[in-house]
């Protein structure tokens, strides 16, 4: 078969098959599971793996797996990510009723485009034609929530990042990989008209930050004058913070959206143990360390004023997204076949983000989006309603690429790989992003 | 009528018929209102005034400050009466300076009046005569802790001590010669009646802060900035969450004015200025909330990554009224206005507001009861006097009658006075205090 054959036996294996990747996403829509406790998502994948004949791994950072499709001859590897968590929004309709959990991020499509992927290339001959391997990788805990669950895992030494892709880095997982890919979901009113397909955005970093504010109780009636309001405390800093927007660039898109996840425990009592969580995001990774540094201060201040003490724990994010151009047209070539060149939109900064731009830091990598929810993403009311492009489309599209990547002796690929600068290696990026944990204690 | 009795009459009738005079005093002071240290026209006034009595005086103590003397016929303790010289700034009061905003607001015209008027009760020579001891009358500047900035110019300059004028009186010696002081304050609160007399008020202290930023374009470059307002609006924000810790009954005030916010709003203020009051019951309960305002203006500085300058300024001692000095103004008070109209509060709670008479009281008994023919509120833009017999010739009656009863018979009850009631410290002691509450820190946020 030439490429145009193998790509075409692709997508009738996918119209064949397809239905099947689309009922495994909304299947795993019906269990949602946040970021790595998804046991039953990913016992879910493995039995889809294992009914395709495709050997993997699992238990990978607790809950991924990594399939392996092996090319006819040897080449470079290209692997696919399908992300395994939910968000948590109680209010969404769709939420589980204990959990409340929902996949409100449309996560649940990516497993679906992935398995269509691998649908595609068991089309009879494709692999035969390929020179090189494609890793089949569910990973864990895209959404950087639950963060002092997360956080206890670390200490527990289950993890060391809060975050699935820069576990898989650190495991070795991606260690074979030499290009990355996956699509993830958008809202079809996202300000690209009514184009399908987005690609070339950039993403925010971040830090995450664990806050505990430490009081002094006392009987909020009978003697305030003998406490610590820890909650004045976070009240203060929380302004100090906002203080400080007017000193962040537009370019630098600075996002910093704390909560208060312990408020106090009981009114008549002054708080005496507050903690909050926030993000801190930027477009580059020195704004976001800058941003973050202003962060602290305010924290400190508001501890400051009220005589308490604060403790800070700094936890590393995700890095800011860059996709790989050369990669981003072969993509655009195929989405287009697809959908139509005209229904591509080209995508400036998003302010998310999202551990793709770990991956992208090591590796070429794209992450585009497929137009295919409503609502607000990460509200109550998000819904995939376009399965058909979200899982179908956006699984041909990935499909047809690593086709071009790794047809007539992969040399696609190994060109992308060749010319891509990596901001830092594997082992760089290792010891950078273990040298934004911090942890300080601020008293008076 | 006994000899003491006819002595009172006679100094009510002298009081009576300058009358209208002593009125003219005090509204020509009312519609010439100069504020703290500044007061040059009233103290020219003040001065003139005892000139043309024929009352010995000295003028330019510490500033604007006239002190005069009335000899008593025998040698004995010296009675202070005092009236401030100084008025506010309140710039939408009717009789404000449209130049300065200065304007009586708190009634300290009618304390001149009043002054001047106990002098001539005083100073008929069949009252003089039994006196066993002096009288000073005393116009004393700058009891309004206000124009801070001002002032610590002075100090700096070395024209003045301290902030406020009874302050410098005591440091400058101007009560070394003085056993007791009185005076009587204006009141339009309605639980005040007519007189009243309580028993302590608060003291305070007084902060100048000054926030330290870096300016920058606004609009194009706010990230080079440094806002010292949003460093200030952080410290103010902090301040109100404090207010839970304190004690109802220490009567806490923290409380202040933003006296430069900015240069133009294009620009990152780097330069903004705080002018602050801490207010309590006892010096400790000051000290306590003042730690507590420098820790919240150290909270604003580091939020914004500036840096703060506070200054800690002596503010003034908590009132506490001799209640023996009291009760003796009080049969004089009760004698002009009945009992029913005197408002006995020595067993109230503590007045919030403060008087640098609660220093004097440091270093002698002091009293400093209120008198009403006013309406409005105090320091409001609407306080006004309605009643100058109450105002003004009532209190001077009350002071007059009130020096008789201290000073007649060998001075008995003033001994009597003295002796209950010896000082709390020297002088020395006490100016060895305020100038060691005077400090200033500097506080780099990072």
């Amino acid at each position: 078969m030439n490429l145009q054959e193998t790509k075409a036996a692709v997508l009738t294996e996918i119209d064949r098959r397809g239905h099947e990747a689309v009922a495994a996403a909304k299947h795993i829509l019906n269990d949602p599971e946040p970021g790595f406790r998804e046991q039953n998502t990913s016992r879910f994948v493995g039995e889809k793996l294992r009914e395709m004949g495709i050997p993997f791994e699992d238990g990978l950072a607790l809950t991924g797996l990594k399939g392996v499709m092996s090319g006819g001859k040897s080449g470079p590897t290209v692997g696919v990510f399908g992300e395994l968590d939910s968000l948590i929004v109680p209010d969404h309709p769709l939420s589980n009723t204990e959990t409340h959990a929902v996949h409100a991020c449309g996560h649940h499509t990516q497993i679906g485009s992935l398995l269509t992927v691998a649908i595609g290339l068991q089309a009879a001959g494709v692999l035969e034609s390929l020179a090189g391997n494609i890793a089949l990788l569910a990973v864990p805990a895209e959404e950087f929530i639950e963060i002092e669950y997360r956080d206890e895992l670390r200490r527990a030494g289950k993890l060391e990042f809060l975050g699935g892709k820069s576990e898989f880095i650190k495991l070795g997982v991606m260690d074979d990989v030499d290009i990355a890919m996956m699509t993830h979901t958008e809202n079809q009113d996202w300000g690209y008209e009514d184009k399908k397909i987005g690609v070339g955005a950039n993403n925010n970093g971040m830090v995450a930050k664990r806050i505990q504010f430490n009081g002094v109780a006392a009987h909020a009636g009978g003697s305030p004058h003998l406490g610590v309001n820890a909650l004045n405390a976070a009240n203060i800093a929380l302004m100090g913070i906002h203080a400080q927007r007017e000193t962040f660039r537009d370019e630098d898109s600075i996002r910093i959206h704390p909560i208060i996840t312990k408020g106090g425990t009981v009114v008549s009592s002054v708080p005496a143990d507050v903690r909050m969580e926030t993000f801190v995001r930027g477009s580059s990774i020195s704004a976001y360390v800058a941003a973050s540094e202003k962060v602290d201060r305010a924290l400190r201040a508001g501890a400051l004023a009220v005589g308490g003490s604060v403790d800070i724990t700094t936890i590393p994010g995700y890095t800011p997204l860059a996709q790989d151009s050369a990669l981003t047209e072969i993509y655009v070539s195929n989405a287009g076949q697809i959908v139509g060149s005209d229904n591509i939109a080209r995508m400036g900064h998003r302010s998310g983000s999202t551990d793709m731009g770990d991956i992208s830091q090591i590796m070429p990598a794209i992450h585009p989006y497929a137009a295919s929810a409503t609502g607000k993403a990460h509200g109550n009311d998000y819904e995939v309603q376009d399965y058909d492009l979200a899982v179908t489309t956006a699984g041909k599209a990935m499909a047809m690429t690593i086709v071009d990547l790794l047809f007539d002796g992969a040399h696609q690929a190994n060109k992308i790989t060749k010319n891509f600068k990596a901001s830092m290696t594997r082992s760089d990026y290792l010891s950078w992003i273990r040298s934004i944990y911090s942890e300080e204690t601020y008293t008076e | 009528m006994s000899g003491i009795e006819s002595l009172k009459a006679a100094a009510q009738s002298a009081i009576d018929r300058r009358r209208d005079w002593l009125i003219d005093i005090a509204d020509k002071i009312l519609r010439n209102p100069e504020v703290g240290f500044q007061e040059f026209k009233t103290a020219q006034l003040v001065s003139d005034k005892f000139s043309e009595l024929g009352i010995d005086h000295t003028d330019g103590v510490a500033i604007t400050g006239v002190t005069g003397r009335l000899r008593g016929g025998n040698v004995g303790p010296t009675v202070a009466i005092l009236g401030e010289l100084d008025s506010l700034r309140v710039s939408e009061h009717r009789h404000a300076d449209p130049e300065t905003g200065a304007a009586h607001a708190c009634g300290h015209n009618c304390q001149i009046s009043m002054m001047i008027g106990a002098a001539i009760g005083l100073m008929i020579p069949e009252v003089q005569r039994v006196l066993c001891g002096d009288v000073e009358l005393m116009a004393v500047p700058a009891e309004e802790f206000i124009d801070v900035e001002y002032r610590l110019g002075l100090h700096r300059e070395g024209k003045i001590g301290f902030l406020s004028g009874k302050q410098e009186f005591i440091r400058l010696g101007a009560f070394d010669h003085v056993d007791m002081a009185m005076m009587v304050h204006s009141s339009a609160s309605p639980e005040d009646a007519k007189f009243s007399l309580g028993a302590t008020s608060n003291g305070h202290l007084g902060k100048y802060v000054r926030f330290v930023g870096k300016s920058a374009h606004a609009g194009s470059s706010p990230h080079r900035g440094v806002n010292a307002l949003q460093a200030a609006m952080v410290a103010l924000h902090a301040l109100n969450t404090q207010r839970e810790t304190f004690q109802d009954p220490d009567i806490v005030r923290l409380h202040g004015i933003l006296t430069h916010g900015g240069v133009a709003a294009n620009a990152t203020p780097a330069d903004v200025r705080y002018e602050g009051r801490v207010r309590g019951r006892t010096t400790e309960v000051i000290a306590d909330a003042s730690a507590k305002m420098d820790r919240c203006l150290k909270a604003g500085a580091l939020a914004l990554g500036a840096k703060v300058e506070i200054t800690t300024i002596p503010g003034y001692f908590p009132l506490s009224n001799d209640l023996t000095f009291g009760s003796i103004f009080r049969d004089s008070a009760e004698r002009l206005v009945g009992k029913s109209s005197f408002a006995d509060h020595s067993n109230g709670p503590t007045r919030g507001g403060s008087t640098d008479m609660g220093d004097l009281g440091q270093i002698m008994p002091v009293i400093h009861p209120y008198t009403g023919g006013f309406s409005g509120t105090g320091h409001g833009e609407d306080y006004q006097v309605v009643d100058y017999e109450q105002a003004v010739i009532r209190p001077a009656k009350a002071m007059a009658m009130a020096v008789i009863d201290l000073l007649a018979n060998d001075a008995a009850k003033a001994n009597e006075v003295i002796k209950r009631s010896p000082p709390k410290m020297t002088r020395q002691r006490y100016v060895d205090i305020q100038n060691a509450r005077m400090s200033k820190e500097s506080y780099e946020g990072k």
